[in-house]
């Protein structure tokens, strides 16, 4: 056999191995990803126990995309960009605001939602009001501007729990997500209430929201996001958003 | 001086022209190809961002839409808890950024929004108000309705104006291409022309002067070509017919003199009995009488002896002077060895070439011929004549050579013709 024919078996059969041990990486790759439980429509457990919802299964759909395993952990919100920026987890399936503060600490994905956030509380009880509880959830952008305001507020882990410090009489006014107040109106006892819904005219609790990626992968934000781009396209996104809202929310 | 003309070396002007076809080659495969890069990026473009938009305008017609169908919900709901939950999805699908960034969707939803308000606030007073207001909400829902075509035929425009874009751009593509086409076309044309006009036509002119080329022939002649390399051929060719008309000059004298006798300058014998017996086979063949003659000079043993072999000579060369003079050209006549000379004379009888053999060598023997040293001596001549056409010329010469010996015998100075019997 002549050196250069060895030489050229020899670069081929590297080539190979390296070709077989990235399909292998690729196939074995998983990413932790983040969801919440208690937050219908977004995120929550089915009558079968499965996870589920317009996040989970966005989550689930993107990492077909991406052709890579995804382990869900079950998380709060309280916990998400903490969780993140220790690289605990890569992607978080939770429609984050993009906020400052966020942003300081954890990379978005592109948007996949559009939201606006509403103000409940009696009629003519207006933000702000002295002597008002209002309940938010912790962790939320939603809590981070009624403290920065000075406001009183009752924090409760999920949005799914929004409703029961309104209906205890703890809390007299929440500031809740577009989406969780879907699930809200649902509820027969919430709307026994009485409670008006306002749309919260405030540039930071209106917008763009995404899923949180792991600062410290930052190439997965590519991958996410162009994963994105194409179920926005074929249609995968739609089905979704048809299965759990009532309205395109993007 | 005659202006040489310009010419150029082939190889040269085969790598510039080569050159050129490949630098407008090149130039317009980059041109083709930042064509094909413009409708890749129109294409991606498409992909990219007007799909994108498209399905935008898409979704929001799809709320719109579901704006109309909750204020349906709210016309034919039952119960108050119903109108509620469609108001409430009113009030969102009316807030959404998605609507409000439309001017024309944010204005219709907003008036949606409040009238479906107003009606369900009456309707909370007294149901039988829905019915009043159902007219006007059949106005509101046709214009949602027609809004909804508005901004998906808006959307699909978006793909319009791209498919424009890519159609123009394909469309001066293939001008480009057939544009291209015709120049490498015309490129290619004008280079076969240029090898016919200037190498091919010159080579064939090359070679059918190659093919003609003969001693007999002039010269041959080329116009001035441009190239340096067929200029050289057509000077190689015509150096080539100089040279053969050299040698054949050259192999002329050369034979001339092989069949020349070196003294008298006339046939030596071996060329004369070539030319006599082709002679002699032709006027047999065709019937016509021949004469052959052997003449000797008399005394010329001493003529040598008394005056020296220069005299001799001197003798033989004035000798054949004289016969070139009074010989028809058409007639042979040779040395045919010493002082002997041998003739042919064709197309004549026995009759006629006595009369000139005679006449022959009466002028000799009258002839005074100045020796060297100054003196002059006179010479005579037998010959002995016989007819040449009924046999070879072998035989002729036999017999003529029998009437010279009788020509001798007989005192010399004379003609004597052979009989049929010697």
């Amino acid at each position: 056999m002549s050196p250069r024919l060895r030489h050229f078996l020899a670069s081929l059969f590297a080539a190979a191995c390296l070709a077989a041990a990235t399909v292998a990486h690729s196939a074995t790759t998983t990413l932790q990803v983040a969801v919440l439980e208690n937050a219908p429509p977004m995120s929550f457990r089915g009558a079968d126990g499965r996870l589920t919802g317009f996040s989970v299964e966005l989550a689930r759909a993107l990492c077909a995309e991406m052709k890579v395993h995804c382990e869900f952990q079950v998380t709060v919100l309280d916990r998400v960009v903490d969780a993140l920026a220790g690289g605990e987890i890569d992607i978080a399936a939770v429609s984050l605001l993009d906020t400052p503060e966020r942003r300081r600490r954890i990379l978005f994905a592109r948007p996949h939602l559009r939201s606006v956030t509403l103000w409940f509380a009696r009629p003519g009880v207006e933000p702000g009001e002295r002597g008002l509880r209002v309940a938010v959830v912790r962790g939320s952008a939603q809590e981070a501007y009624a403290r920065k305001q000075g406001w009183d507020t009752v924090g409760v882990p999920s949005s799914g729990a929004l409703g029961a410090p309104l209906l205890a009489g703890i809390a007299q006014a929440a500031i809740v997500p577009m989406n969780a107040s879907l699930h809200l109106q649902g509820n027969q006892d919430f709307r026994k209430l009485g409670l008006a819904a306002t749309v919260m005219a405030v540039p930071e609790l209106v917008g763009n929201s995404s899923f949180g990626i792991n600062p410290g992968r930052p190439e997965l934000k590519a991958a996410v996001d162009d994963a994105l781009d194409r179920i926005l396209r074929n249609g995968v996104y739609d089905r979704i958003n048809t299965q759990f809202l009532p309205f395109r929310v993007r | 001086m005659p202006t040489r003309p310009e010419r150029y070396p082939a190889n040269r002007l085969f790598v510039l022209l080569a050159t050129a076809f490949a630098l407008l080659f090149a130039f317009l495969v980059v041109v083709l190809a930042i064509d094909q890069e413009r409708v890749r990026d129109l294409s991606e473009s498409l992909q990219q961002q007007t799909v994108p938009k498209i399905i935008r305008f898409q979704r929001l017609a799809r709320n719109v839409d579901q704006l109309r169908q909750e204020g349906e919900r709210i016309f034919s709901s039952d119960t108050p808890e119903d109108r509620q939950q469609s108001l409430y999805l009113v009030m969102l699908i009316a807030s959404h950024p998605s609507i409000l960034e439309h001017s024309q969707a944010a204005t219709a939803a907003r008036d949606t929004e409040s009238f479906l308000a107003e009606t369900g606030r009456l309707a909370a007073q007294d149901p039988a108000t829905l019915r009043i207001q159902y007219g006007e909400w059949q106005q509101l829902s046709r214009r949602l309705s027609l809004l909804v075509d508005d901004v998906l035929i808006e959307g699909a425009n978006l793909a319009t104006a791209d498919l424009e874009g890519a159609a123009a751009a394909m469309r001066l593509t293939r001008y480009k291409l057939m544009g291209a086409t015709a120049l490498l076309g015309g490129f290619l044309l004008a280079l076969m022309i240029l090898l016919r006009r200037h190498l091919l036509r010159p080579l064939e002119k090359v070679d059918r002067a190659l093919s003609s080329l003969s001693v007999d022939r002039p010269a041959p002649e080329f116009p001035d070509g441009s190239l340096a390399e067929i200029h050289a051929i057509e000077e190689a060719t015509k150096h080539l017919h100089e040279a053969m008309v050299s040698h054949d000059a050259a192999r002329r004298e050369l034979q001339l003199l092989a069949n020349r006798d070196d003294l008298t300058g006339l046939m030596n014998r071996r060329h004369f009995m070539e030319s006599a017996t082709t002679e002699l086979r032709r006027a047999q063949r065709y019937g016509r009488s021949t004469v052959v003659a052997l003449g000797d000079l008399d005394f010329f043993k001493s003529l040598n002896d008394t005056y020296g072999h220069g005299a001799g000579d001197t003798v033989l060369r004035t000798f054949a002077g004289l016969l070139t003079e009074s010989l028809r050209q058409s007639d042979l006549v040779c040395r045919y060895g010493g002082e002997e000379f041998a003739f042919l004379f064709p197309e004549s009888t026995v009759e006629q070439a006595h009369i000139l053999v005679e006449r022959f060598r009466a002028r000799c023997a009258g002839h005074e011929i100045q020796l060297p040293d100054g003196l002059v001596v006179r010479v005579t001549l037998s010959i002995g004549l016989a007819d040449a056409s009924d046999c070879t010329i072998d035989l002729a010469l036999q017999r003529a050579d029998l009437a010279l010996y009788e020509a001798k015998r007989m005192g010399r100075n004379r003609v004597v013709v052979a009989t049929e019997a010697a």
